[in-house]
This record gives structure tokens, C-alpha cells and sequence, in this order.
């Protein structure tokens, strides 16, 4: 057995999938060394949902025996990733991060499974998350079925949610890549934190199928990875038409960087108080110099407000009218009590209170917010603001424990997710030790062109290729 | 032990409050604040939906699509 050599753990995907066709070592090899270190590290982080490893040796069998007669399926080929624990898993338990459905076993895969099984990505393991997708309101950390998600870069930190598996996986070299969900900010939020490169796809372009739903109208999936070219070689793969999704939006993506255009030809809007002292006071240094870098990228910056409105008030409506019905019967049978989270429980509860009327206002102004950021979009061609105002959140404390006061409104999440926005996070620098991350906001299915900024930023940077120092 | 009446009343209002003072809560009462805290955020958020000026025309944003 060749011996793996651990940067291997950190490649990119295009690295790894070169040093398989070249044979330094087999899929095999390869796929074991991964689980390996998986199921050793992953509870370290409270990551690892399930180990797929049986599974996951044949499939990588199957790909050395394609490579051996030089068939190859693309950059995803023989490349180990997880999945968050809200995918199902044909005759795996599934368990939505939650106690109640510790058991629950579906008999298909999910749709954005079967793509990557066809291309021969690796599936290791399911990899935790916060229950439900933190349905209900989440207060802290620990309201997982697995435990509080932990930073490799500081286990006292949170790794972020409601893909916390994801996040910290991919971070401490775990898996290759991963797919998380989104709601408002699961894909944002854990890859500012752990580091990582993550991309919120626009409404529509990722098939949810056999996804937990939380809000049929919010839900996107996407992928966690380590750079901006492993996220559009990713959605390059997972993004297409699927009529068994409803909100499918009848669209392809194809991965051309070399289609993108000139950074001359790109005007990006921001908000200055972001990049001067809007954010905590620990992470303003990192957030100016990620801005003059992308300054240096030749892109014409312009100064932008976002549209005013309660964005937190109409995401947390909008998520209750939709998750109050999808979950009624669980929450009316009682066996919402076994969450781990008591406000939470109670936050689930209350949804079932929710006035018709007020769901319906809430969308409707959500069309107020589609046609603001489409107008905004009339003025530049994506928004650069700050992934979260400041590190990740300390596992000890409640997640809505006040941090340092901000002047930065920090709605882009919210705002970019009830208008269905694409998004990509950056890593950029560290505070306290911490990662952080920028966030481009883009126009519905400008994917390649944040991409493409995206690798850019990351030609000037390193930040994407830091490693949390663990342990081995 | 000497003991002044001061001391011994306040002894006795103290043992008093001790006995008036309520139970630690319950957990199905801890429920129920945590309920009514989460029904009172949902009321806010409400109040704060209703002073975005919505014309009438307004269509809500089903079939969403981006």
C-alpha cells in the first residue's frame, strides 16, 4: 500500500484528482487513508454523523478499476466528501441532527448524490449538523444530536451552523469537500468561520431532493470547500434541472472561468462602514486589507446602501409559516420535547400560532426585497461585504450572547437569501486567531463570475491555504 | 447564646421570606417562559413586518423564483 502523505488531507480537488490519474496512489489508498482519519479526527469536532466506509471502499475499487482503463468522469473522480446529515443516504439512518429521528431510514439516495455517484466522487461519511437546520431558533451550540460543533482552528469556538459537520470536516482535512445547506446563512456562516471557501448557489439551480426541507421557498444546497475553483468544479456537477424539486429552477450551470469577465469590466458595490469600523474591533484590520486587495484586482469599487428592510423579521416569519407546517404533525405529536434545545422546542411550538396573515405580509414584502436588490443589481454587478462581523462564536456562551457592539448592519445574509441571491465567502485573514471571511454577493445564477473574482482574490492570497493547527 | 430581639426578629422575617420565596422552576414551566418568550418574538417581528409600507398590489412571492 503506497503511504498517503498528509498535505494530501489539504489538497485541492484538481490536485488530488491529478495525483489519482497519475497513480502516486490508488482511489482505494486513497478513500481508506480518508476514512481513517475520519472516523479518528471527525469526533474530535463533533463532525462525523456516520462513516460510510464500507460503501465508500467499493466505490473507490470501482473507480481504479475505471482509471486502470483510462476512463475518466471528470475532476470529481475518486474524490472523498461528505455530506451533511440532512441528505438521505439510501438504507442509512438519516437524523436531521436531531434525537427524534435518530432511526429514520429512507430507501433512495438524494438527488445531488446521485450526481456526484455518476461522476464517481467518494461518499465517506454523513457529517453532523444543528437539528432541523436550527428550526425554531436556536440559542446554543450543543443543540445537535452529536454534540456542539467545535472549530479545528480553537475547539473552545463553535464551529458554526446549521452545517457545523461541513464546516469543521472540510476544515480539519477530513473530507475534500462537502455539501451543506442553507436557509439563511448554514453555507456562509460555518465557512466564514472554519476558514473555508463556501458557495451559496442562486434559488433553484441545486435540486433539494431527498434534502430535510426547513422552508421550500429559502432551502438551497451547495458546497463547502477550500477554494473558489473547487467550489465551481462542485456546483459544475450538483447544479441542473430536476422536476422532482418544485423549486427547481430549469437551469444549468457550467464551470468557465475562462468565459468570466475582465475584473475592469466588473463594478462591485459595498457599504464603506463595513471596511472602516463596522465590524468588531478585532476583525476590522483583516476586513480593510481583504477590500484593498480586491481593490487591486482592477474592479471599479462603488459605494452602495442596501435596501432598508427588517430582513430578520421577515426571514424568521417566513421560515416559521413554512417549517410550522412541514413540521405540525412532529411538533403536535409531542416528540418535539426530545430536541436538545429547550428554545428551540419552544420557538418550533410557537410556529404553529403564526397568523395566516402575517406569513402572507411577510411575503409580500419579500417581493419588495427581490425588487430592491434587482434594482441595486442596475448599479454593480455584485456586493462585497463582510461574511460575519466577527470570529466565531465561543461554544460556552448562548449564540445570542451580545459581542462587541457593531456599527455594520450585517444584512447581507439574510437580505441575499430571501432574495434568492448566489453568494460566495472568502476566507480573509484571522482575528484572535479565528478566521474570517468576505462575502460577494451576485445577480440570480452569476455563479461563474463570483467564482471567478473569487479565485482572483484567493491568486493574491493565502488565507484559503492556512491549516488549523490540530494535532494528528 | 445571647440574642437581642433585633436579631431575633430578623431571624424569623428572614426564615419567612425563605418560606415565601417560590420554587425553583419546573421544567414544564421553563417551557412555558421560553414559549411565551418565543410567541412574544414572533409579535415583534409582526409589528416590525407591519411599518414596511406595502401597496395593496403587492403579490407575495410564491412560485418563488430567483
Amino acid at each position: 500500500m503506497a503511504e498517503i502523505p498528509p498535505d494530501i488531507f489539504f489538497n485541492s480537488i484538481s490536485e488530488l484528482n491529478a495525483k489519482l490519474r497519475a497513480k502516486e496512489f490508488s482511489c482505494h489508498e486513497l478513500t481508506q487513508a480518508f476514512c481513517d482519519r475520519m472516523e479518528r479526527i471527525g469526533p474530535r469536532y463533533n463532525a462525523l454523523a456516520l462513516s460510510l466506509r464500507k460503501d465508500a471502499i467499493t466505490k473507490a475499487k470501482d473507480v481504479d478499476r475505471e482509471l486502470k482503463r483510462d476512463r475518466t468522469r471528470g475532476a470529481l473522480q475518486g474524490i472523498p466528501y461528505g455530506v451533511k446529515d440532512l441528505l438521505a443516504v439510501k438504507k442509512q439512518p438519516t437524523t436531521w441532527g436531531a434525537k427524534p429521528f435518530a432511526t429514520q431510514v429512507f430507501d433512495y439516495d438524494a438527488h445531488v448524490i446521485e450526481r456526484l455517484d455518476k461522476v464517481g466522487a467518494i461518499l465517506i461519511a454523513k457529517l453532523s449538523m444543528v437539528e432541523l437546520a436550527g428550526g425554531g431558533d436556536y440559542r446554543t451550540a450543543a443543540a445537535s444530536l452529536t454534540g456542539p460543533g467545535l472549530n479545528p482552528w480553537d475547539r473552545t469556538r463553535w464551529s458554526g451552523g446549521s452545517s457545523s459537520g461541513p464546516g469543521a470536516a472540510v476544515a480539519a482535512g477530513l473530507v475534500t469537500f462537502a455539501i451543506g445547506s442553507e436557509t439563511s446563512g448554514s453555507i456562509l456562516t460555518p465557512s466564514a468561520f472554519c476558514g473555508l471557501t463556501g458557495l451559496r448557489p442562486t434559488y433553484g439551480l441545486v435540486s433539494r431532493q431527498g434534502a430535510m426541507a426547513l422552508s421550500w421557498t429559502l432551502d438551497k444546497l451547495g458546497p463547502l470547500c477550500r477554494s473558489a475553483e473547487d467550489c465551481g468544479l462542485v456546483l459544475h456537477e450538483i447544479a441542473g434541472v430536476d422536476l422532482q424539486d418544485p423549486g427547481s429552477a430549469g437551469r444549468s450551470f457550467n464551470y468557465n472561468p475562462k468565459y468570466a469577465r475582465k475584473p475592469a469590466d466588473i463594478t462591485i458595490g459595498y457599504m464603506p462602514v463595513d471596511f472602516e469600523d463596522g465590524a468588531e474591533p478585532s476583525a476590522q484590520p483583516a476586513f480593510r486589507a481583504a477590500f484593498e486587495v480586491i481593490k487591486s484586482l482592477g474592479v471599479t469599487l462603488k459605494e452602495i446602501q442596501l435596501p432598508e428592510f427588517p430582513y430578520g423579521a421577515l426571514v424568521g416569519t417566513i421560515i416559521a409559516g413554512e417549517a410550522g407546517s412541514i413540521f405540525e404533525e412532529f411538533i403536535r405529536s409531542g416528540k418535539v420535547d426530545q430536541l436538545a434545545d429547550p428554545h428551540q422546542i419552544a420557538g418550533l411550538k410557537a410556529m404553529l400560532d403564526l397568523p395566516s396573515t402575517e406569513y402572507l405580509r411577510a411575503m409580500r414584502v419579500r417581493s419588495l426585497v427581490k425588487a430592491a436588490f434587482h434594482d441595486l443589481f442596475l448599479n454593480c454587478d455584485m456586493v462585497l461585504a463582510p461574511t460575519r462581523l466577527g470570529p466565531a462564536n465561543k461554544v460556552a456562551e448562548p449564540l445570542d450572547a451580545l459581542g462587541p457592539p457593531t456599527k455594520s448592519r450585517g444584512g447581507l445574509i439574510p437580505g441575499g437569501n430571501l432574495a434568492g441571491l448566489p453568494a460566495i465567502s472568502l476566507p480573509c485573514g484571522f482575528a484572535d486567531g479565528l478566521p474570517l471571511g468576505i462575502s460577494l454577493l451576485g445577480r440570480p445564477f452569476y455563479e461563474n463570475q463570483l467564482i471567478a473574482i473569487g479565485d482572483l482574490f484567493q491568486k493574491q492570497t493565502d488565507w484559503h491555504r492556512r491549516r488549523p493547527p490540530m494535532e494528528e | 447564646m445571647d440574642i437581642s430581639r433585633r436579631q431575633l426578629a430578623g431571624v424569623i422575617l428572614a426564615g419567612t421570606a425563605a418560606a415565601q420565596a417560590p420554587p425553583p422552576p419546573t421544567t414544564e414551566q421553563s417551557g412555558n417562559t421560553e414559549l411565551e418568550s418565543a410567541r412574544s418574538a414572533r409579535r415583534t417581528a409582526a409589528q416590525i413586518i407591519a411599518r414596511v409600507p406595502l401597496p395593496m398590489t403587492t403579490e407575495p412571492a410564491f412560485q418563488f423564483k430567483a
